[in-house]
């Protein structure tokens, strides 16, 4: 039976609830030519299922002050509900019906298709999203981490409604989680222990793999885009391997190390010894497969070559030069203020919980991760590094003129690092 | 009584507050959360964009960014190196009427935590040379907004909307005032601003009670009075009421991808807390949900608009509620024409919207009660402004606000012909 594995997580709270259905069906998962296909899937779930309508869907949520979202991200589309403890035992049943028994109307999906479509639209007018889109393109080409969870226009305009529909009875298949945390009634342990399982497939079929591996799409290692701004947009990284890997560790020890904070390398190279920049900081998601190391920041385009020259030297000290001993006492600090950050709200607990399930993690893997962190060292970092951060692609967006003073710099930069040369 | 049962069973839960104010006028505020993960210590001063005079414009803003620079007894850096050594994290922001520096640490730590927050923030070093050098990433920070046009739109609407008033200013201020400004002039403004009766501290977490006797013997119980806290500068900033000047504009971006209605109405003082109940429950009923009148009509049904957002802003000099609605160039005049449509001609509430709409509202406030953050920002803020309560408390006016009052009272304010409007479109598409 494919029925949700099941976690719970009872504690004390101002009396209220969260629940998130782990589903392992993501935007990387979109066939080709079907690109946005599962956050539209996602998206119309929450406007009718089961015995109820769009209208009377949104009546009952709203009207009990809960919150229920449905968002597919890369590795997996995610049903999250945020209810009070009395509500618990009513609202519950949704989750289940909104991937067994979901409405589909046309008219519900055209109408968040078009919102989809406007929402992409109006992603163009941030810069940063422009700079991370492009930077995913180029390295990840057309696997299932290329492109925006909420898809790409072409594709999205052309999906037929008989796709969804096969995507939807899919969702009921593979290995999902549910996870809960908060406080609820004892009622609802007796509704969760009787689950049947009924509406989800008894069958092997299971999501294809995360992208594993990943190639520059040949279009080389700089991707550019010029519009109108003050600033210039950089983002300098590669993909490196999935959350969980046992090299994983030290690569989030050494993200801690570049961008968490404001004793990081990143905020104090870039914002406090030199002033070139406002936002600075290193994204590295946890993903089932390929995650993407990315170092980024904004500067003022008479600037940005410096800042590149400042990322592009932070980037290759991570595999040239270990880290000294105080850095990686200070990068293990923050992992674990990390860990106690994220476990604030009932919310968070149980995303969490999801998450570590559904990438096929014991439940205590960030308790082990934090027992091991203890014993790496900084010449094993470096060892991380050399094996998965020795291939930097650079997208930038920002005003034409600083563009071709920055692609011959990083030119300059990458034959430089070539050589071996400083 | 109808008042929906979780409004009422949540008065029961919700941290305890503890209240006292020092000597020296300097508010405190403790909420015992003993399940909490991190304890949160939150120094809340009325020093925001309001209190610049003349030529400081800007300047609350970078003080914020100074005070991290270091003080007379940390190097710069040596806080933030300092706090995350301790699992901890800081931040701070800057508002119009206040600003406020946070740290969120374990437990254990919080005393130390507390000396060193206290240090940065009451005595900052303001050195010439971290001066020029934080101006540079200040300058990077405009130039960043600059490049967002959400931002530019909100910008322009309250410069319209408050022509007279610091509100309409932005809070970054401008690049010249910021080149204009020096270190002597920044410590003039912290002496003036970061004193006694303006500050107060707000402890959030696993035996926040009892780091009071910690900080009754702390920097901040040295901190100078305020020489003349007349009970209007407790109550009030230098009083300047707000007058919104209402209008319609227009203003076309290059990089805009779709149009932009925007709605700006002004409305009491945060401190008339029976009234921001009103103004939140009647913009939750207006613009939050797919039930709600705005997003029902523009969104669901005549499927005009792609986003519709309505927020209050709790203000000291004079609440704002704004309106902002994101759709296709083509659309725009049909979107103006229904929004007015819904705002003039309004049915009342109906009981159903009614106990939606508390719902919304109250549960609102009590999810924000699970994290230590948004607890010791509820707490200071009131308890800075002169208003202890227990942090449920505001929900009690919700019942006062029935079908009838809300439409007398409420929404003849938020008529289009009191608003300040704002029609932006992507450059040459009009």
């Amino acid at each position: 039976m494919a029925i949700p594995d099941l976690i719970v997580d009872r504690i004390a709270t101002p009396g209220v609830m969260a629940a998130k259905l782990l589903l392992p069906w993501g935007s990387a998962t979109d066939g080709v030519g079907q690109r946005g296909a599962h956050q539209l899937l996602a998206a119309t779930l929450s406007r009718g299922c089961g015995p109820f309508d769009h209208r009377q869907l949104a009546d009952l949520v709203e009207g009990r002050g809960a919150g229920l979202r449905s968002d597919a991200h890369e590795d997996g589309l995610l049903i999250s509900l945020r209810c009070t403890t009395e509500d618990a035992q009513e609202l519950m049943p949704l989750l289940d019906w909104m991937v067994t028994a979901p409405h589909l109307a046309t008219e519900q999906l055209e109408l968040e298709r078009s919102l989809s479509l406007q929402a992409l639209q109006r992603q163009r007018e941030d810069p940063f999203h422009l700079a991370i889109d492009q930077w995913r393109q180029l390295v990840y080409g057309s696997t299932g981490y290329g492109h925006d969870p909420l898809g790409v226009s072409d594709d999205l305009q052309r999906l037929d409604e008989t796709v969804l529909q096969t995507l939807a009875r899919q969702l009921t298949t593979g290995r999902s989680v549910l996870a809960i945390s908060g406080t609820w009634p004892s009622s609802l342990d007796d509704t969760l222990l009787k689950r049947t399982g009924e509406g989800w497939q008894d069958t092997t079929d299971a999501p294809p793999p995360p992208p594993m591996h990943w190639m520059s799409n040949g279009d080389g290692d700089l991707v550019m885009q010029s519009i109108d701004t003050e600033q210039v947009v950089l983002m300098l990284g590669q993909p490196c391997c999935a959350y969980g890997h046992p090299d994983d560790l030290a690569l989030r020890l050494l993200q801690c190390h570049l961008g968490s904070g404001m004793s990081s390398l990143l905020f104090r190279r870039l914002r406090e010894d030199h002033g070139v920049a406002y936002d600075v900081g290193a994204h590295h998601p946890a993903r089932a497969g390929a995650a993407p190391f990315v170092l980024h920041a904004s500067s003022s385009a008479e600037r940005a070559e410096l800042t590149l020259s400042l990322l592009h030297q932070s980037w290759h000290e991570l595999s040239s030069q270990p880290l000294s001993e105080a850095d990686l006492t200070l990068a293990r600090a923050k992992f674990r203020g990390q860990v106690a950050h994220g476990r604030q709200t009932c919310s968070q607990r149980a995303e969490r919980a999801a998450h570590r399930r559904g990438l096929g993690l014991s439940d205590d893997h960030d308790h082990r991760c934090l027992e091991r962190m203890e014993s790496l060292q900084p010449q094993e970092l470096m060892e991380a590094a050399q094996r998965w951060l020795q291939t930097p692609h650079l997208s930038l967006c920002g005003p034409a003129d600083a563009l071709k003073r920055l692609e011959d710099h990083w030119r300059q930069l990458q034959s430089s690092a070539a050589t071996g040369s400083s | 009584m109808e008042l929906c049962h979780a409004v009422l069973t949540s008065l029961l839960h919700g941290p305890a507050l503890d209240h006292w104010t020092l000597p020296n006028g300097v508010r405190c505020v403790a909420a015992e959360m003993p399940e909490a993960p991190l304890t949160c210590l939150d120094l809340w001063c009325r020093a925001g964009s309001f209190t610049e005079a003349a030529g400081e414009e800007g300047m609350a803003h970078f003080l914020e960014h100074m005070v991290f620079k270091g003080s007379e007894r940390l190097e710069a850096g040596a806080f933030d190196l300092a706090i995350e050594a301790l699992g901890g994290s800081s931040n701070a922001a800057t508002g119009f009427d206040d600003v406020h520096f946070h740290v969120l640490i374990p437990p254990e730590t919080s005393q130390q935590a507390l000396d060193l927050l206290l240090d940065l923030v009451l005595h900052p070093a303001l050195e010439q040379e971290s001066f020029r050098l934080e101006r540079e990433v200040v300058l990077e920070e405009m130039a960043q907004y600059a490049d967002q046009p959400d931002e530019l739109v909100l910008q322009q609407l309250l410069k319209q909307g408050c022509p007279d008033h610091p509100y309409g200013r932005p809070i970054l201020g401008e690049r010249s005032s910021l080149l204009a400004m020096d270190p002597e002039a920044m410590r003039t403004f912290h002496q003036r601003r970061y004193r006694g009766h303006h500050c107060c501290l707000a402890i959030s977490g696993p035996k926040a009670r009892e780091l009071r006797a910690t900080v009754e013997s702390s920097a901040l119980a040295q901190l100078p009075p305020d020489p003349q806290p007349s009970a209007d500068a407790i109550n009030q900033v230098e009083p300047r009421g707000l007058r919104l000047q209402p209008g319609r504009h227009t203003m076309e971006l290059a990089r805009l991808e779709s149009a932009r209605l925007l709605m700006l109405w002004s409305g009491s003082t945060a401190h008339d807390q029976a009234w921001v109940m009103g103004a939140d429950l009647a913009t939750t009923l207006l613009g939050e949900g797919r039930r709600s009148r705005l997003v029902a009509q523009l969104r669901e049904e005549l499927r005009i608009a792609e986003s519709v957002d309505m927020d209050l802003s709790v203000l000291e000099q004079g609440c704002l509620m704004t309106l902002e609605i994101s759709c296709e160039p083509e659309d725009l005049e049909q979107v103006e024409a229904t929004v007015h449509e819904q705002l003039n001609q309004a049915a009342p509430f109906t009981a159903e919207e009614l106990a939606r709409g508390r719902q919304l509202v109250g549960n609102g406030l009590r999810y924000s009660l699970e994290s230590v953050g948004q607890v010791a920002a509820q707490a200071a803020s009131q308890m800075l402004w002169n208003r202890p309560q227990e942090l449920l408390q505001p929900l009690q006016h919700l019942q006062a606000w029935t079908e009838e009052r809300l439409s007398e009272d409420l929404m003849p304010l938020l008529q289009p012909s009191r608003a300040c409007s704002l029609i932006a479109t992507p450059a040459g598409q009009r």
